[in-house]
């Protein structure tokens, strides 16, 4: 019988660890973890990346990621990042934050950051609600949304209407990469039934890629990335996925909100 | 005759799944499903056979990009 | 008048001091008294006279200015940022991470009236939050106290020197009058001792290790081990680095103990009394932390009487009296709200003080 030999087609990555992660069950940071991972591998960047580690679901991302990690206070990312890459411009440095650390307490650092084009990735998991400390509101939570601080219903006219990170910044100058993608799968129909897709992870994939090539070109880069957040929602892993899906982007559409480089058209 | 090797494998480190089943409803031929036993963490971890409700596996990789635990740690082919 | 001789604002002093002593990025948010800082770093910004200085930025906030200089410091470089009290404030949170990440960086706060938003006159407002650390957490700052404009020119070279020694934040603690102060300041030649940042700066994990720079240590044991390094390098602070001028304190009966632009003020009374045959000297720290302590203690031994004059009401008092213990006489002279004291009110507060002795 002849010995059959298999080749790895997709396996460990360089610039994941092998610690075991944190995040709930179903949650997008673990797969936003290895499309970032597969990312830095794939431009084979890893040994002048530096992560800055937020304050949110992601904290303890410097146990993930296999490069240097600063971790900054809640919401100062992006100055973090900008301090380190003004005096390494060779470095690649990127934050992955949270709502409540990009849109509400950072959105200074955010904004300006994005305003003086300095040359860094964002990535923004929203999930409309504030994961790490209990499910209290957050910039993005829905109208009418159910949190631990809007136990009935989120009221626009006390707390605002809903933030929208990308269309905020497409109207910032310096930025020169806005893009807003989701990490729910999508259930669809098809000839088979009811099936689901993960189109939305392929074209998020190629938006973190995006990102990295345009810090590369010297342009300051972000990507809003809609997610779940089942245990605070209180819903069901698919239930989650489905509420992004149906609900939320209604809120927030996906799209391309600026690419001064083009780097979508290439 | 000799039985068909499988043309593809999934691996799964069965203790770092935590049963949310992107897997399992993500996988077009059905290859995947939570088993009965037990990880350390009280989940059903998923688990793999080649031969699915659907169809065989084609290592198509999307159990791979939706797994948030990287349970599903390494697709191999037959080269 | 020597070629090397400038005539000088205190703040500027400190500006060129700064670049003297190798800056290499600063990041900050205007404030007055402080502002001509960043307005001599913008000016200088280019000059290749320095080339280390690489990159200057006026940040949107205070906030984003120390979270900045934290970035550039983690990347190993000379990182500083400048201030006044309402802004030092605001910079505590980014203190208290620094420290716990073991980030040499250098910060300038000119102290202003307070608190609030007080005035723009001078007060040693900011001493507590100085030296007892006014951010979260076990640490403290190396804090040194400039009385004149040359010593604002020297001591970044000192204030850089102790932050990459001992991974730290150090503070130089100024004051609206010494900041606006002019004087002749000279800058003698320079070599800023190399400290090796390879071992921990975050510069791109290439063939080895990644360095991961943060404070959250969710484990308690492991935080607590953490943190008593940390405490080791605090007492090696304390033994090694303290820093003070004498000034007729030999045979002094009553000692004045007096820091920055008050130092100044007390000197000056203290050579009028002295022509007047009484025998007053001055004590002036120049790190406040760490404190003189063990130096103030051996006065104390000595059977000498002190008085504290402060621009407050009564923060470095809390450390002499620490210091010196029981049994000691410990008098206090302040005066605060932007409000200066004269020579006069100092000599005639030590008058009185004899007059109670005898």
């Amino acid at each position: 019988m002849t010995q059959v030999a298999y080749t790895v087609k997709l396996g460990k990555l360089d610039s994941i660890t092998e610690a075991p992660t944190h995040y709930c069950a179903g949650c997008e940071h673990g797969i936003l973890t290895r499309l970032i991972g597969a990312a830095i591998d794939d431009l084979g960047i890893r040994e002048k990346t530096v992560m800055i580690d937020s304050v949110g679901c992601s904290v303890l991302a410097f146990n993930y990621f296999n490069c240097d990690h600063i971790v900054a206070a809640h919401g100062r990312a992006p100055a973090v990042a900008a301090g380190l890459k003004r005096v390494h411009p060779e470095l690649m440095i990127f934050s992955v934050q949270g709502d409540g650390d990009a849109a509400s307490i950072g959105l200074l650092e955010l904004i300006y950051a994005a305003k003086r084009s300095t040359p860094i990735t964002i990535f923004l998991v929203n999930n409309a609600i504030y994961g790490m400390t209990g499910g209290q509101m957050a910039p993005t939570t829905l109208e009418g949304q159910v949190t631990t601080t809007t136990p009935f219903g989120r009221d626009v006219h006390m707390t605002g209407t809903e933030l929208d990170a990308s269309k905020l910044l497409s109207g910032i100058d310096g930025a020169a990469y806005v893009k807003r993608v989701s990490l729910a799968i999508q259930e669809i129909s098809s000839h088979r039934g009811s099936v689901y897709t993960i189109k939305n992870l392929l074209d998020a994939k190629k938006a973190v890629e995006n990102a990295f090539k345009v810090q590369a070109l010297g342009g300051f880069a972000f990507v809003e990335l809609l997610s779940t957040c089942s245990i605070n929602w209180k819903m069901s892993v698919l239930e989650a996925k489905r509420f992004v899906n149906e609900k939320v982007v209604k809120k927030f559409p996906l799209g391309l909100y600026r690419d001064t480089y083009g780097v979508e058209k290439q | 005759m000799a039985a068909v090797q499988p043309r593809a494998n999934v691996a799964i480190l069965e203790e770092r799944c935590k049963a949310c089943e992107l897997c399992v409803v993500t996988c077009p031929q059905g290859n995947l499903k939570l088993s009965t036993r037990l990880n350390h963490a009280g989940f059903h971890p998923a688990e793999f056979s080649y031969r699915g409700t659907k169809g065989e596996c084609t290592a198509c990789g999307v159990c791979y990009w939706v797994c948030p635990d990287f349970a599903i740690s390494e697709i191999k082919v037959k080269t | 008048m020597g070629k090397n001789r400038v005539y000088l604002k205190g703040n500027e002093a400190i500006a060129y001091g700064a670049l003297e002593a190798g800056l290499n990025a600063y990041f900050a948010y205007p404030i007055t008294p402080s502002s001509e800082i960043p307005e001599t770093l913008a000016k200088e910004f280019g000059n290749k006279k320095y080339p280390e200085y690489k990159f200057f930025l006026q940040a949107a906030s205070e906030l984003e200015a120390i979270n900045m200089v934290i970035g550039a410091a983690s990347g190993g470089t000379r990182a500083m940022t400048a201030t006044s009290s309402p802004g030092f404030s605001l910079k505590q949170e980014g203190l208290s991470y620094a420290a716990c990440m073991e980030l040499p960086l250098l910060i300038v706060d000119i102290c202003r009236a307070g608190p609030g938003l007080g005035n723009l006159g001078p007060e040693q407002s900011d001493y507590f939050q100085g030296t007892k650390g006014g951010g979260h957490g076990n640490y403290r700052l190396i804090v040194l106290a400039p009385a004149t404009v040359q010593e604002m020119a020297l001591l970044p070279r000192v204030g850089f020197d102790l932050a990459f020694k001992y991974r730290n934040p150090t503070l130089i603690l100024g004051d609206a009058f010494t900041g606006q102060l002019k004087e002749d300041v000279e800058f003698p030649e320079f070599t800023p001792q190399h400290y090796d940042v390879s071992a921990w700066a975050t510069t791109g994990a290439k063939g080895r290790s990644p360095h991961i720079l943060n404070s959250l240590e969710l484990d308690f044991q492991k935080h607590f081990k953490h943190l008593g390094k940390i405490y080791e390098k605090y007492q090696q602070a304390q033994e090694k680095e303290v820093r003070f001028e004498e000034y007729h304190t030999e045979d002094a009966e009553t000692v004045i103990i007096a820091f920055g632009i008050a130092s100044r003020i007390a000197k000056g009374a203290v050579n009028k009394l002295r022509s007047k045959g009484m025998k007053i000297g001055l004590f002036r720290p120049i790190t406040l932390w760490p404190f003189p302590a063990p130096q103030l203690k051996a006065l104390a031994s000595q059977g000498k009487r002190f008085l504290v004059v402060e621009l407050n009401m009564g923060q470095m008092l809390e450390d002499v009296k620490l210091a010196v213990g029981d049994g000691v006489t410990v008098d206090f002279f302040g005066k605060w709200g932007g409000v200066v004291p004269t020579e006069a009110e100092i000599e005639g507060k030590v008058r009185r003080l004899e007059v109670i002795a005898i």
